[in-house]
């Protein structure tokens, strides 16, 4: 991070002298603009090429967020999960019976007028067909009622919610699109039996709009479990987290781990990582072509205007001058790019997607979100593009020896 | 013969080069262009440079306007010795002493006359209103009028060469540089062009050196000066 402040800086520097020489400096900004459109095919070319570059790099960034906002928005401060030691997923945990009732009847765990808020939970994965012909894991959590309380960004919007003992499920909105065969009133075959689907929700981009909820008997049963995979409860403050994970950690009766909810989902959000670093380092490579394009296209623009240039220089303007005229030159061309790029990003807003997680072995539902927030950083990235493909055709420009350059080269 | 003994008429000088040598290097090579060359223009002068292409003509065009440097000697134009200035200072000099006119024009293709004229002027302290004042003027003087908003690809050869006549005086400077500014015209309108630079020599007093191969075109000037070699050969005054 250091060094990257550091590499950083000289171009804030450099970007903040080019807007100086903007306001101050003679040469009008309409000679490059013109220059530009006056070589339309090598502008639009080299400015597509560097749409495709900023529109992926928006699109990789918008895949990163919506991960992270998938898992973020999942945890509330005051809920924790308890798991068996170093089982780090639900998935690889399991919590006998009667460790659950110990637990449920904690002080520190919270207490409605239905009883404890805690919800013990059993997590499987089943293998599901996707839209493409391909098939993936799909995580299935068995609940208590109380789990489905617990969760408030996990709202009903179609159906009713499962009964218990009637191997019943709900699933989430957002999944249908990509799984076929998920529509309510429908049946999904698993565990040796068949379960109907009473029920949509709206997971409220949590991960859970990747999970398919039922009942936790009903679940275990199903799948052959002895024990449950996980406890969720509320504490009576959030503040008692540590007095709460303490106390488990104290009690050998329990031989059990506390984690934050938001901590939990917080390592969860690393099932992003093999997509965002090959989306990291297409959209590094793609930006090194990008930049080469622009640096191109620019020389191509130095070498042919040489002897407008060199009458520039006779005329009187300054070497420095000329640099920040070019420079701003490759920028504004590298800002069209970013533009048209960022508008090209919109497309894919809204699109659901999944990848699996290395952590759940288990499919993980996005959707693509493009936000004026993302838009501007495509766009400031073209700008970085513009100023470190510009310079050097810039330099060369301020630096042309007048008497070769008034000859035209 | 001594170049200093080149009798350019009265006047005091606006030019003034001694003992200005200029050469180009090839690696370890020493190409020599110019030698011991001693010279004074008046004032109000139009000086047309001739010699064979080699000869160093047009490096002593550079020298004189500021867009070389000789290897060695001094160079003193509109009073400011040339060798004491810094890049910097070199620029904002040509800006404010010297107009340039070129064999190809050399207009930006990209601006319309009126705002390849008015580009010398950016560099100046004039507001908005005065530098279009100004550049309005010239073009009238040119009779480019009409055409102040056409760019230089939809005017004739001749017209663009006063377009770039105008850009030259349009900050009134001293001295006019011109190289071969006939060299890409037909007959009548290089007659055209060399009866313009005429007015401005006689009319306004403008100095003007320009480096020709046509003896026609020298013969607008009213002092010829020939070089071989890299040396001063002789100066001729122009009967009429």
């Amino acid at each position: 991070m250091i060094l990257l402040s550091l590499l950083a800086l000289p171009l804030v520097g450099y970007l903040l002298w080019l807007v100086w020489a903007l306001v101050a400096y003679p040469i009008p900004l309409s000679y490059n603009l013109r220059s530009l459109w006056q070589r339309k095919v090598s502008t639009l070319s080299t400015a597509a090429a560097i749409a495709l570059v900023v529109g992926i790099f928006v699109v990789v960034l918008s895949l990163a967020q919506g991960l992270s906002v998938a898992f973020i928005s999942s945890g509330r401060e005051d809920q924790a999960l308890v798991l068996r030691p170093n089982a780090r997923y639900e998935l690889n945990s399991t919590i006998e019976r009667d460790r659950m009732r110990i637990l449920k009847v904690h002080p520190l765990v919270q207490r409605d007028d239905a009883g404890p808020l805690a919800s013990a939970e059993v997590v499987v994965v089943k293998l599901f067909p996707v839209a493409d012909g391909t098939d993936t894991n799909v995580t299935v959590r068995g609940l208590e009622s109380t789990g489905q309380r617990m969760r408030p960004q996990v709202q009903l919007v179609e159906g009713r919610w499962f009964r218990p003992g009637l191997s019943e499920v709900v699933v989430p909105r957002k999944m249908r699109g990509r799984f076929p065969g998920l529509e309510r009133g429908g049946t999904v075959r698993m565990g040796g039996r068949d379960w109907a689907i009473v029920g949509t929700f709206d997971g409220g981009a949590s991960s859970y709009e990747s999970e398919v909820w039922s009942d936790v008997n009903d679940v275990m049963q199903a799948f052959r479990r002895e024990s449950y995979s996980s406890l969720l409860v509320r504490l009576t403050d959030a503040g008692r987290m540590e007095a709460f994970t303490r106390a488990v950690d104290d009690d050998k009766r329990l031989k059990l781990e506390v984690v934050a909810e938001k901590a939990y989902f917080k390592e969860l959000t690393k099932a992003g990582d093999p997509v965002k670093v090959l989306g990291n380092l297409i959209t590094l490579i793609l930006t090194g072509a990008a930049i080469f394009a622009a640096m191109n296209t620019m020389y191509a623009a130095v070498a042919g205007r040489t002897r407008e240039i060199g009458t520039l220089r006779a005329l009187g303007f300054r070497q420095r001058e000329i640099l920040a005229s070019f420079q701003w030159e490759a920028v504004f061309l590298c800002l069209v790019g970013g533009l048209l790029g960022s508008g090209l990003a919109l497309f894919a807003n809204g699109i659901q997607a999944g990848t699996t997680s290395l952590q759940t072995f288990s499919d993980v539902s996005f959707a693509f979100t493009i936000t004026p927030g993302l838009m501007a950083q495509g766009v400031a990235f073209s700008l970085v593009m513009g100023l470190v493909g510009g310079f050097l055709p810039a330099w060369r420009a301020s630096r042309l020896p007048l008497t070769e350059a008034m000859k035209g080269g | 013969m001594n170049a200093n003994r080149f009798d350019l008429g009265g006047g005091e000088p606006i030019i003034t080069l001694r003992g200005i040598a200029k050469s180009y290097w090839r690696e370890a090579l020493e190409i020599p262009v110019l030698q011991g060359i001693d010279l004074e223009i008046p004032v109000g002068s139009f000086v047309a440079l001739m010699g064979p292409s080699g000869s160093g003509k047009t490096t002593l065009l550079n020298l004189v306007a500021g867009i070389d440097r000789p290897t060695c000697g001094t160079l003193e134009v509109c009073g400011h010795e040339l060798n004491d200035l810094d890049d910097d200072e070199l620029a904002a000099w040509r800006n404010a002493h010297v107009g340039f006119i070129f064999q190809n024009y050399n207009l930006v293709p990209v601006l319309t006359a009126f705002e390849n004229v008015e580009l010398p002027l950016l560099l100046t302290s004039l507001g908005r209103r005065a530098r279009r004042e100004r550049v309005a003027e010239v073009l009238a003087l040119v009779n480019l009028t009409d055409k102040q908003w056409n760019y230089p690809r939809q005017l004739s050869g001749g017209q663009e060469q006063r377009v770039a006549i105008a850009r030259a005086i349009v900050t009134d400077p001293d001295i006019l540089v011109a190289d071969e500014p006939t060299g890409a015209l037909d007959a009548k309108n290089a007659e055209e062009v060399l009866g313009l630079m005429g007015r401005l020599n006689a009319d306004m007093g403008k100095t003007i050196v320009m480096v020709t191969h046509d003896p026609k075109a020298a013969h607008h000037a009213r002092h010829q000066i020939h070089l071989e070699k890299g040396v001063l050969d002789r100066a001729v005054e122009v009967n009429r």
